[in-house]
């Protein structure tokens, strides 16, 4: 019997302190995969909807993040202009204002207001209705809709703030589809006109100025993105502007606030596990001094110190495997409901999670066990290592 | 009879066929205690030939478990040397003196320490995997041991469910899975009454008859008359030995 069922036999002997190992390392364990998904959810979540969104650079006047820093001058022709590049396949450009919106008998809505303009994708999916074709158009979103009882073909009065000025009288626009955009928030109401459409309600400031312009490049002949080729590009048509790639925007994320989470995780990370070393620590350091006799008796029968040690290794090791493997479920289900609480945070895309299932997660997990396993073992292993078979038999018989 | 205390033979005197099993020459051992330094055992030298059949008594404290200690290789000595099969003990790595014992030595202990999660048969079985006896011959040799210590029946019983005496039964059975060619036991009738004390003594009798040397510590005079050596010992000291 070699050292593994030895240590299973060992371990249903006293079905009472296993269960309650296996449970307190579910427990922790759940945590731990909590705390790693939890360290790098949300950038991958961001990730994910940057790629869905169907662009993977976006163009700026400064270093800022996009629809922080100063206006693209002509942002318009910048992007048709960049569009016609080999690299891009697409080039949209975008502007960003504030608008209040009415419908008679409803209170008047605060929204975003976005315009864009140029050919080619679009970040949205219309979900009913159609897409924006002629002036005077505008796609709402749900929020919209629902606040304000409005549906496709309806119309409602658009009052702008563009560039801090309040003061524009309002429009009457069409609602030509409910769209659902992907980093809207939660409780966001935007709508989004054509740049003429916004141009013509900001008081015909049609300069064509953008806050960004969003890039979809040309994947390359074997099918690859194309984002450094074309990022390459822009740069050399437009030395002036800066170009961020998903993965820069996603980097700069994560050196800025996104980083918070990571040193969250990292510290309740260090405490959880630091408990799980201590509870199995505890349980097989007491089964170890129960079996002190047994254990010398072994080894007076010849087996060596290495079996004794991997005996106790391999018992630390069931008791932390089965309850991380319990601990992946139930951190998963704990991870949805903890999503969810943090969801409620304000001012968060309405797409984005915190805890986001990542191979790289359950592989640290694992590691993360397998030396919890180690390290709670150590102390026991100390003890059955340098176990006096002699005065250890001796006192059994003695007491 | 009264022999000299110290037996013949030092190292290297092993030039006949079956050498010794053990060689002891003026073995020490003394427990250094905050208190002052404890000699458990003072010069003792005494050889164990094949088959021999000895027991050692004596008051307690007078050192006999410290001696058994050391002759079955779980403690070394202080000072003189031990010759296990010719071989100095002292100069064996802690890996290897195991696998000597796993392979040469069987020990029988007072509480029996069997494993109380493994069966009879596990117990049995445990130290011939350990030693890497294959499947079939385990099976062949646990059989064999069962029936030879009267438990055929009682294969798949954990000790719990074993009174005292069959739970001595089942650790000789284990001491004997590896053929060792010695056996130790200390007191092993220490906690079982007259009569099963006597069967125990009886097939102990059996095991040395059938050629394993056995070295027995007992306070009990009867298991003691039934050797054919007798070691008393005094304040770490052989006082006497007898020879039958
Ligand atoms: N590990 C030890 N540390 C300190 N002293 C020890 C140790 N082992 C034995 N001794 C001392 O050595 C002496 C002999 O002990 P030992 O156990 O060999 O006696 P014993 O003859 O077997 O006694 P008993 O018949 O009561 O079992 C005792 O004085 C004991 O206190
Ligand atoms: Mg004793």
């Amino acid at each position: 019997m070699n050292a593994i069922p030895f240590a299973w036999r060992s371990l249903r002997r006293q079905p009472a302190r296993a269960a309650l190992g296996i449970l307190g390392v579910a427990a922790v364990g759940a945590l731990l995969f909590d705390m790693l998904l939890l360290s790098n959810g949300l950038v991958l979540s961001m990730r994910d909807m940057l790629d869905r969104a169907g662009f993977d650079l976006r163009v700026t006047a400064t270093d800022a993040l996009p629809g922080q820093g100063p206006r693209l001058p002509k942002g318009l022709a910048t992007a048709q202009a960049i569009a016609a590049l080999p690299t891009v396949q697409a080039a949209m450009a975008l502007r960003f204002a504030d608008a209040t919106l009415e419908v008679p008998g409803r209170a008047p809505l605060e929204s975003g207001f976005q315009g864009v303009g140029g050919a080619g994708i679009r970040p949205w999916t219309v979900l009913r209705g159609r897409e924006l074709a002629t002036a005077g158009d505008v796609l709402i979103n749900e929020n919209v809709a629902r606040t304000l009882g409005v549906e496709p073909g309806a119309t409602l009065r658009l009052r702008p703030t563009c560039a801090g000025n309040d003061s524009l009288p309002a429009q009457t626009v069409t609602v030509a589809g409910v769209a659902k955009l992907p980093f809207d928030t939660l409780t966001a109401a935007t709508v989004i006109a054509s740049m003429e459409t916004m141009a013509t309600a900001c008081g015909g400031d049609d300069s064509g100025d953008a806050d960004l312009i969003m890039v979809g490049s040309r994947p390359d002949a074997e099918g690859n993105a194309g984002s450094d080729a074309a990022a390459r590009a822009i740069a050399a048509a437009v030395p002036e502007l800066k170009v961020l790639t998903n993965e820069e925007l996603v980097g700069r994320l994560e050196r800025g606030g996104f980083s918070y989470f990571r040193q969250i995780s990292t510290v309740l990370t260090t405490v959880t596990l630091s408990f799980a070393v201590l509870l199995i620590t505890v349980l097989l350091t007491v089964s170890v001094n129960q079996r002190l006799g047994d254990i010398a008796a072994l080894r007076a029968l010849g087996f060596s110190r290495g079996r004794v040690v991997s005996d106790v290794l391999s018992e630390s090791g069931l008791i932390v495997g089965i309850g991380g493997l319990l601990s992946l479920p139930l951190g998963w289900g704990l991870a949805q409901l903890l999503d969810v609480i943090l969801k409620r945070i304000p001012g968060l895309p309405a797409e984005a999670h915190f805890f986001v299932f990542a191979g790289e997660a359950v592989a640290l997990h694992i590691v993360l066990l397998a030396a919890t396993a180690v390290a709670a073992a150590l102390y026991p292993v100390w003890i059955v290592a340098r176990l006096p078979i002699a005065a250890t038999l001796r006192n059994e018989v003695v007491s | 009879m009264t022999t000299a205390t110290q037996s013949a033979g030092g190292p290297g005197t092993t030039t006949s066929a079956a050498p010794a099993v053990i060689e002891a020459t003026h073995i020490t051992r003394v427990f250094p205690m905050a208190s002052g330094q404890v000699t458990a055992v003072a010069d003792i030298s005494l050889t164990i030939a094949p088959g021999d059949h000895l027991a050692i008594r004596g008051p307690s404290g007078c050192g006999k478990s410290t001696l058994l200690h050391m002759l079955g290789c779980v403690d070394t000595a202080s000072s003189g040397t031990l010759l296990f099969n010719g071989r100095d003990v002292a100069t064996l790595s802690d890996r290897d003196r195991s696998l000597l014992r796993l392979t040469q030595i069987g020990f029988v202990f007072q509480r029996f320490f069997l494993l109380p999660m493994l069966t009879a048969w596990e117990n049995i079985e445990l130290p011939q995997a350990e030693s890497g006896v294959g499947k079939a011959e385990r099976r062949e040799r646990t059989r064999e041991l069962l029936d030879y210590v009267g438990l055929g029946k009682r294969a798949g019983h954990r000790p719990s469910e074993l009174s005292g005496g069959e739970m001595q039964r089942v650790a000789i059975a284990r001491a004997l899975a590896n053929r060792p060619r010695l056996l130790l036991a200390d007191e092993p009738t220490g906690e079982l009454d007259r009569t099963t004390g006597d069967q125990i003594a009886a097939l102990l009798d059996r095991v040395n008859a059938d050629g394993t040397a056995m070295v027995l510590v007992t306070h009990d005079p009867s298991l003691a008359d039934r050797c054919q050596r007798v070691l008393t010992m005094r304040d770490g000291r052989v006082e006497s030995e007898t020879t039958r």
